[in-house]
């Protein structure tokens, strides 16, 4: 008798529990650690505020590894709206994975920068914009640091930190090294893996997320590292002696994307955010909350900021652009290159 | 009625008239391991012979692997890693256990206690602890620095160390239970035997306990081989960038690269080095038994 | 020579058991500790890191993962009683191989089992089964071969004569199984299920393929935030899991009383 009760007590334990409710909640997958903040405030909060959409938060993962999921699932990763790079929403394009963005169904997506939207592709709605700069310690390097090779000064062995290369920061270090070197972007690269590797020589080591290499800086075990530059900013006005630079070999910039998988099941509501986050005022709240720089060349944002941000047109021109589908196909071959040429010479 | 009547007639009462009936529970636990173990299985297993033009047979991702010394090296770490595991957990494990078959004390409750409650806390909860005491900033390195006797945080994790040191923790309480199972079948009578006849406890300890606890020794060496080669958590974040090992570039190639068919060749390498070395260790024990009783 | 031996033999084992101990200290420390170094002076002790566990990105996961441990729990607990029922109870023809097959997950690598289900879920279209079905099946096939061998092992000593009494006694079937056998069995079956929850409950390497957003277990939420940074909120998340596990295993036990089981396997 008491065996048979427990066994109704176990059926109805999952008989509660087995329908799952199917979500109406909009999954917007973005950053995880202390930027999560910023993203509720700025924007999902005054979404869900206006459009009475409630908003579940997913940080899990890199941009790479959400992408990799959309693909493994034939572009049903779960997700509604996901930040992507714009090389990954290229990607997703071409293979259908990701929605297609118009005018119609996002008008604002006619006010970014033409430029820029034609780099992203159809699918990308680029909603920020970060470039590759160099971070230091002012206490520590009171002169300063102007040039990528800055960070294979003597001074700085053993004080700079990198990113794996499961970062896409590291493939953009091979790049802007490679320039710097004399080689270019994407083809002439060994210069760049050379300059690297000597780098990783005299490097504390690698570390995946963004979040904790910055840990690095923080505690000063690191004088020196590249870094996205609203991270690098946001560092700064936490009161630690922190500077950044553009350096004058030019650089790459980041380009952030928001992304619509194909199988989204929210897909009104997705593309709803989307438009949302491109909106004038979302965008000025992000650029100010987040210290990036916007596809939007009209939104008002203090001098300050523009100062340091990639807001113009003139901005613009002084990047380097490397072909992103051009790059994504050569990050399996750039990945073996880095763990055998780089990885191998740190300590 | 009787029931010897009853007896009569149903002669053989354990056999069901409907044989069919008695597969008819194993149905459902079957269909699921079916579709869920068997199909994937083999569906990993043909795609890991699939080739990039489509091919279904060829031996492409299976040269791709072998031609290339990073993943080869992978290997090697792995072999490398679970072996060494494999010996200190067997080591470690051998004292313990043998108090645990010994002892009457009331302390061994306790100590049984504290050797397998670890094993209920998840692999998690035991790295993220093991983190915390090796890190460059951890327990161990802020003493020595504080204390003065080194200057630069001696390297304790984010390498070999550091992964084997955790993955001991975390196997260590499956070879106690598989010593521990061996060694309590060893009779006690032969100890006692012996040192009445004079031996002394290392030659008893030599002679007869190691000898007669090879089962259990092998069963650990194995037990801990294969646990380590397919942990993922403790490699991943003991190890550091630098550490690769089968069981975290499977993972890589799955949600970093999307290359399945290289990840499909790894999981089936995996397979292979865990079955050869089962095979290997039953052989080994066999022959010494062999020896043993000869 | 025996005394140094003796305390040499002592000596290691107190060291063995420290460094099984150990980390799970600190991280208790850890989880009391006020600042992100830890300290082991109780008066500065907080449990202001417990506070943070109320918030949604920590009790959600956990939610999931303990009503993922309890499905997994009952259906393996049922899918191994029908197998052992054939197996090791009726020991139908060929019940040697179906129990070898029934068990031959074990042999495989965890991680090799993840990689080949979600390729397969990947591959065959069934997309909508990863999160909780995917997570509930793979799970199933990690703790099925565990709970059969249990329930298996308390049938095959079962005494078949208690049942031929029931049926002489007139007992149909379905009672035979509810009044003789299950009381009988019980113990193994709730040591089986018990070690299911746990395997469930703390799983990472078959979950890490098969989470998906907004279905994430607490193991891959914490190994996930491990990669961010690792303050003292995750010490606070280890040991409440902890606590859980060692509530369930109590309560599991008031049910199932199948200590005398344990406690008699290790003697």
């Amino acid at each position: 008798m008491k065996t048979s009760r427990q066994c109704a007590l176990a059926v109805g334990f999952i008989a509660a529990w087995a329908p799952d409710a199917i979500s109406k909640n909009l999954i917007v997958n973005s950053y995880g650690g202390p930027y999560e903040e910023i993203i509720r405030e700025r924007i999902i909060e005054p979404f869900e505020k206006k459009f009475g959409v409630n908003v579940t938060y997913d940080a899990v993962g890199s941009a790479s590894q959400d992408y990799a999921k959309t693909k493994a699932t034939g572009g049903r990763p779960g997700f509604d709206v996901v930040v992507m790079t714009a090389s990954q929403s290229l990607d997703g394009c071409r293979e259908g994975l990701l929605q297609p963005l118009t005018a119609a169904a996002v008008p604002n997506i006619s006010s970014l920068n033409p430029q820029l939207r034609a780099i992203a592709g159809e699918c990308g709605a680029v909603h920020e914009l970060q470039y590759l700069s160099l971070v230091w310690r002012k206490d520590k390097l009171p002169e300063g640091l102007s040039s990528w090779s800055d960070l294979l000064d003597e001074r700085l062995s053993g004080k700079v930190m990198l990113p794996t290369f499961q970062n896409v920061m590291a493939a953009y270090l091979i790049s802007v090294m490679s320039v710097t070197n004399g080689g270019d972007l994407l083809d002439e690269v060994d210069p760049g893996f050379e300059a690297v590797a000597a780098l990783a020589k005299g490097s504390l080591g690698f570390e995946q997320s963004s979040a904790v290499m910055e840990n690095y800086i923080k505690d000063g075990r690191a004088w020196a590292m590249p870094f996205w530059n609203g991270r690098a900013q946001l560092l700064m006005e936490s009161g630690l002696p922190v500077d950044y630079v553009r350096p004058k070999e030019g650089t790459v910039p980041l380009i952030a994307t928001l992304n619509v998988p194909i199988g989204s099941e929210n897909k009104e509501a997705a593309l709803e955010f989307v438009n949302f986050w491109l909106e004038k005022t979302s965008q000025e709240a992000w650029v100010t909350g987040y210290k990036v720089g916007s596809a939007r060349p009209d939104i008002d944002v203090p001098d300050e900021v523009r100062a340091r941000q990639i807001t113009t047109e003139t901005d613009l021109n002084a990047l380097l652009l490397p072909d992103l589908s051009a790059l994504s196909q050569r990050l399996p071959q750039w990945g073996a290159r880095w763990e055998r040429e780089v990885v191998t010479q740190a300590r | 009625m009787t029931s010897t009547d009853t007896l009569s007639i149903t002669p053989q009462p354990t056999r069901l008239p409907i044989r069919f009936g008695q597969f008819l529970p194993l149905a459902p636990p079957s269909i699921m391991l079916i579709f869920i173990f068997a199909i994937p299985m083999g569906m990993m297993i043909a795609l890991s012979f699939r080739g990039a033009d489509g091919a279904l047979l060829t031996l492409d991702n299976y040269q791709r692997f072998f031609s290339d010394d990073l993943m080869l090296a992978g290997l090697w770490r792995t072999a490398l890693m679970s072996g060494l595991v494999a010996i200190c957990v067997t080591v470690m494990a051998y004292p313990v256990a043998y108090y645990l078959a010994r002892s009457t004390s009331r302390w061994r409750t306790v100590v049984f206690a504290l050797a397998i409650a670890p094993e209920l806390a998840g692999v998690v909860l035991r790295t993220y602890g093991w983190l915390v005491i090796l890190e460059d900033h951890g327990a161990i390195n802020s003493i020595l620095i504080w204390s003065g006797m080194i200057s630069e945080p001696l390297p304790l994790s984010k390498n070999l160390l550091g992964v084997v040191i955790g993955l001991t923790h975390v196997v260590l309480p499956f070879g106690i239970l598989s010593l521990l199972t061996s060694i309590q079948g060893i009779d006690p009578n032969l100890e006692r035997a012996a040192q009445i006849l004079g031996a002394s406890r290392l030659s008893i300890i030599r002679r007869i306990i190691l000898p007669l606890s090879v089962p259990g020794i092998v069963s650990s060496l194995l037990i801990a081989f294969t646990m380590s080669a397919s942990a993922y958590a403790t490699p991943a974040l003991l190890g550091g960038a630098g550490f690769k090992v089968l069981a975290t570039m499977v993972y890589e190639q799955v949600l970093f690269y999307i290359d399945w068919p290289l990840a499909a060749v790894m999981a089936v390498l995996l397979l292979i080095l865990m079955l050869t070395m089962t095979l290997a260790g039953t052989r080994a024990e066999a022959r010494l038994q062999r020896k043993l009783h000869v | 020579m025996d005394r140094l031996l003796s305390f040499a033999f002592q000596l290691s084992l107190f060291l063995i058991l420290a460094f099984i101990a150990l980390p799970i200290l600190v991280v208790l420390a850890a989880s009391v500790s006020p600042t992100t170094t830890i300290t082991f002076n109780p008066s500065e002790w907080t449990f202001q890191w417990f506070t943070a566990l109320t918030a949604s990105r920590w009790l959600d996961p956990f939610l999931l993962s303990i009503k993922l441990a309890a499905i997994v729990t009952a259906l393996s607990g049922l899918l191994g009683f029908l197998a052992a029922y054939a197996v090791a109870y009726q020991k139908c023809p060929g019940h040697e191989t179906i129990m070898a097959f029934l068990v031959s997950p074990l042999a495989v690598p965890q991680i090799v089992k993840g990689v080949a289900i979600v390729l397969f879920l990947s591959s065959s279209g069934f997309y909508s089964l990863l999160g909780t079905p995917g997570l509930v099946m793979a799970h199933i096939i990690l703790t099925l071969p565990f709970v059969l061998r249990m329930i298996a092992g308390a049938m095959y000593n079962f005494d078949k004569r208690l049942d031929q009494a029931g049926r002489i006694l007139g007992a149909t079937a379905a009672q035979r199984i509810r009044f003789i056998l299950l009381p009988i069995i019980k113990p193994g079956l709730f040591s089986g299920m018990t070690f299911a929850f746990i395997l469930s409950f703390n799983n990472i390497p078959l979950s890490v393929f098969l989470v998906r957003p907004g279905e994430t277990t607490l193991p891959i939420t914490v190994i996930n935030h491990m990669e961010y940074s690792l303050d003292p909120v995750l010490a606070a998340v280890n040991v409440a899991s902890l606590a859980f596990i060692l509530t369930a295993i109590l309560v599991f036990e008031k049910i199932g009383g199948f200590s005398t089981q344990i406690h008699g396997g290790s003697k």
